[in-house]
């Protein structure tokens, strides 16, 4: 990962990048990160645009970052040509909307069941794809009303230490169900929480190039959260890209402004993954162990932007932790979905491509469920294999409320 | 014992980093492997040439830890054949042969045997490969060395490699990931060794593949098959180092992979955390016991009253002091080294680490 924000004079070209990308393996056309990313990156700095349409296939998963012997941050030189590369005018709408889950989520969510109804439907399928080449094998993930809210705290329990949960897209506008579980977790770990007031955390506008969306949704959200974290709170978050966004800083994005800057990086410092806080508690011998046994076969996928937080695995230990669950950690890749990415028409066989080798060893495990903190490597997995594949604190709940799956 | 709290941590995955954890895991100890990236052996070919190996007054520990690191290696699916008195000619893709004592599997079969017809095949368009060059010099460097064989060469052309230069790499990924690639290359070979013994190509069978996999691979093939190194970054290297990493993996060693260590914390002669640069808040590993494999680094990260390594291989303050009694750096630096690029002391300093933090686990009780 890197140290410096231009390390270019790191990268002494030695592949090691191309070799962990997955895109690289899976696509026999993509140049790589080490030609899109330093190597255009000196012809870039000396004005030359060096567009190229492969731009768009970079993933954004961030291995390339950490495989690089050198600390080259390899894929930040990505996104940032990525942001300047011109779209033909259709994709360019498709990822125009892509970039912005929120108001899909707010509008779609006006009238949930209409809007599953609509998606779902095979006319509206063949149109999306036809029309602004989304891939027709997708399917959308069901909408829910968006009613997480901050839970009321009795009496009795408010000396606990408060927790601000950063919800992102999918938990607010797709499954607030998860983020009840999430609370109730917390809650039986001796944690008050309350939901924070943001929107997307803005990874699917670094991933779809849209710069102006990224800063709008970073200042926002950092406004939204830095009187809570003055005033002495953690961020939670359950999802792994909303928090390697977070912790990064919102990526950088707000350099140019120091004050919001500052408070990115303090807001950066104050987040943790659930499993961390969990794991954290773990270690420190305060995490509630009441625990019913299950018995229960679970294969664990870590997802990209997991691996790119640097806090181990601790969904894998904690799981492990409940009497009866045996853990196989797949440590196959990436799933190739990468948020919107696997939903691209024109990116719909790389993504399944990339996927292959991440099946197979599911299949090969031949788990109960899939574990994986992410939605969309959730949607990815049960799209190409016939598991269920379930976010990790769910099993965890089940676990609390001696209803294993 | 906590989730960041481990018996030893080996920071660095260079090939001494992976032995020593690899010798600490045999010894039952909870073990974290801290690095960036690998190690500069993956640029190289994963040889390790005869002449290095024959130190004066180590050979036999030599010997001991090259044995523990084929162990490894084989137990890991890259079988590295050969001993450390061996000498075998092996090819390189400049044309002329090299002693070498112990290479990977995939390698080790391209040596001049007696009486052997080889094929060496090209791949078109492929860059830095030229089997015509090859095989003009190859056949006067071995009857130079006196070896009674011929070499001959071939070219193939590979319709699903598509777009962008072809590399070693870029043909390894297929390999790796499209069967029907493996299955075109099958059939193009066969007909490119029709009437050969033995067919040398250059490193492309794979990033990930197994022995098992190449073995199965030749057998389709009907004749006897090597790869050739070729320049870096090569595949064979690449390879071996995929295949120990998970193994490591496999058998339990915490993985940490992507971020630099950024200090290790000493107090009053103990190493006592490790703060390792993750996004957001610094990482902080606990090691019982703590070995420095990352090269140059680790003497940066002992800071300026590092001065040299004790024969128990622990560092020295200037003055002679132990700098902390838990912490053990594979420097290979400390031992006398001929030419050559010092993989075998490599593997020793991180053999002979990984065991000094083994055994020295426990002795003493972390404050």
């Amino acid at each position: 990962m890197q140290l410096d924000d231009f390390a270019i004079d790191n990268c002494l070209k030695c592949s090691v990048c191309s070799a962990a990308c997955p895109v690289y393996s899976a696509n026999a056309q993509y140049p790589g990160p080490k030609h899109l990313g330093p190597e255009l990156e000196r012809l870039r700095c000396e004005g030359f645009a060096a567009d190229t349409v492969w731009l768009e296939y970079c993933l954004g998963c961030h291995r390339c970052d950490l495989a690089c012997p050198h600390q080259v941050g390899v894929s930040e030189m990505i996104a940032r040509a990525k942001a300047k590369h011109h779209k033909p005018l259709v994709r360019g709408l498709r990822d125009w909307w892509f970039a912005r889950p929120g108001l899909l989520g707010r509008l779609t969510t006006i009238l949930p069941a209409l809007s599953n109804f609509v998606l779902s439907m095979r006319p509206a399928r063949f149109l999306m794809s036809k029309l602004i080449q989304i891939a027709p094998q997708r399917r959308f993930p069901a909408y829910a009303r968006p009613n997480l809210r901050t839970p009321t705290i009795g009496a009795l329990n408010k000396e606990r230490p408060r927790l601000l949960l950063f919800p992102g897209c999918f938990m607010r506008y797709n499954r607030p169900e998860l983020g009840r579980t999430v609370i109730e977790l917390l809650e039986r770990n001796e944690f008050n929480v309350e939901v924070a007031e943001t929107e997307c955390c803005g990874v699917p506008a670094v991933a779809n190039g849209d710069t102006n969306m990224a800063h709008a949704v970073a200042r926002d959200n950092v406004r939204r959260m830095v009187n809570q974290v003055g005033a002495g709170m953690r961020v939670v978050t359950a999802c792994s890209s909303c928090g390697h966004m977070l912790k990064t800083g919102f990526g950088g994005l707000l350099k140019d402004d120091a004050e919001l800057a500052d408070a990115a990086q303090r807001i950066g410092s104050q987040t943790f993954d659930l499993a961390e806080l969990l794991m954290a508690q773990s270690d420190a011998g305060t995490l509630n162990t009441g625990l019913q046994a299950a018995n229960l076969h679970i294969a664990y996928h870590a997802p990209c932007h997991q691996k790119s937080q640097g806090i181990g695995r601790p969904w894998f230990h904690l799981l492990r932790q409940i009497p009866g669950v045996t853990a196989d950690d797949i440590d196959a890749g990436c799933c190739g979905m990468s948020g919107t990415y696997g939903f691209k028409q024109e990116k719909y066989s790389v993504s399944m491509a990339i996927g292959q080798q991440l099946f197979d060893r599911i299949s090969a495990s031949q788990p109960q469920m899939v574990a994986t903190e992410c939605a969309t490597c959730q949607m990815q997995i049960e799209h190409g294999t016939t598991f269920k594949a379930i976010h990790p604190a769910e099993i965890l709940l089940q676990a609390y409320n001696g209803r294993p799956y | 014992m906590d989730s960041h709290h481990f018996d030893v941590i080996v920071v660095g995955a260079g090939i001494s980093g992976l032995t020593a954890a690899g010798a600490a895991a045999r010894h039952n100890q909870k073990v974290a492997l801290v690095a960036t990236g690998p190690g500069s052996f993956v640029l190289r070919s994963g040889c390790l040439k005869a002449q290095e190996l024959m130190q004066p007054g180590s050979k036999q520990e030599i010997g001991e830890a090259v044995a523990f690191f084929q162990e490894m290696a084989q137990a890991a699916g890259d079988p590295f054949e050969g001993n450390i008195s061996e000498v075998r000619y092996l090819p390189t893709i400049f044309g002329d042969f090299q002693g070498i004592a112990l290479a990977p599997r995939s390698l080790w079969n391209a040596d001049p045997r007696s009486d052997a017809t080889t094929a060496i095949v090209g791949i078109r368009e492929l860059s830095c490969f030229d089997e015509n060059f090859m095989a003009e010099r190859m056949n006067g460097q071995a009857r130079g060395l006196g070896f009674v064989c011929t070499y001959a060469a071939r070219q193939i052309s590979l319709s699903r490699i598509f777009g962008g230069p072809v590399t070693t790499l870029r043909i390894a990924t297929r390999f790796d990931s499209d069967p029907g690639f493996r299955s075109e290359l099958v059939n193009v070979l066969k007909h490119a060794a029709s009437g050969f013994e033995r067919v040398l190509v250059p490193g492309i069978l794979g990033l990930h593949s197994s022995a098992q996999q190449f073995a199965q691979f030749e057998r389709e093939l009907g004749c006897s098959l090597s790869e050739l190194a070729t320049l870096p970054p090569s595949v064979s290297g690449l390879r071996l180092f995929n295949r120990l990493w998970g193994y490591l993996h496999e058998i339990g060693v915490e993985l940490f992979q992507g971020f630099p260590v950024l200090k290790v914390q000493i107090q009053d002669g103990t190493c006592t955390e490790l703060q390792v640069a993750s996004p957001g808040h610094t990482m902080i590993l606990r090691g019982e016991c703590v070995v420095l494999a990352a090269g140059q680094d680790s003497a940066g990260l002992l800071g300026t009253e590092f001065a040299r390594c004790d024969e128990q291989m622990r560092p020295l303050t200037s003055t002679g002091s132990v700098v902390a009694w838990n912490l053990f750096v594979a420097e290979s630096g400390s031992y006398d080294r001929t030419e050559g690029s010092g993989d075998d002391m490599e593997i020793l300093a991180g053999y002979r680490t990984g065991n000094l933090a083994a055994a020295a686990r426990g002795r003493y009780a972390v404050g």
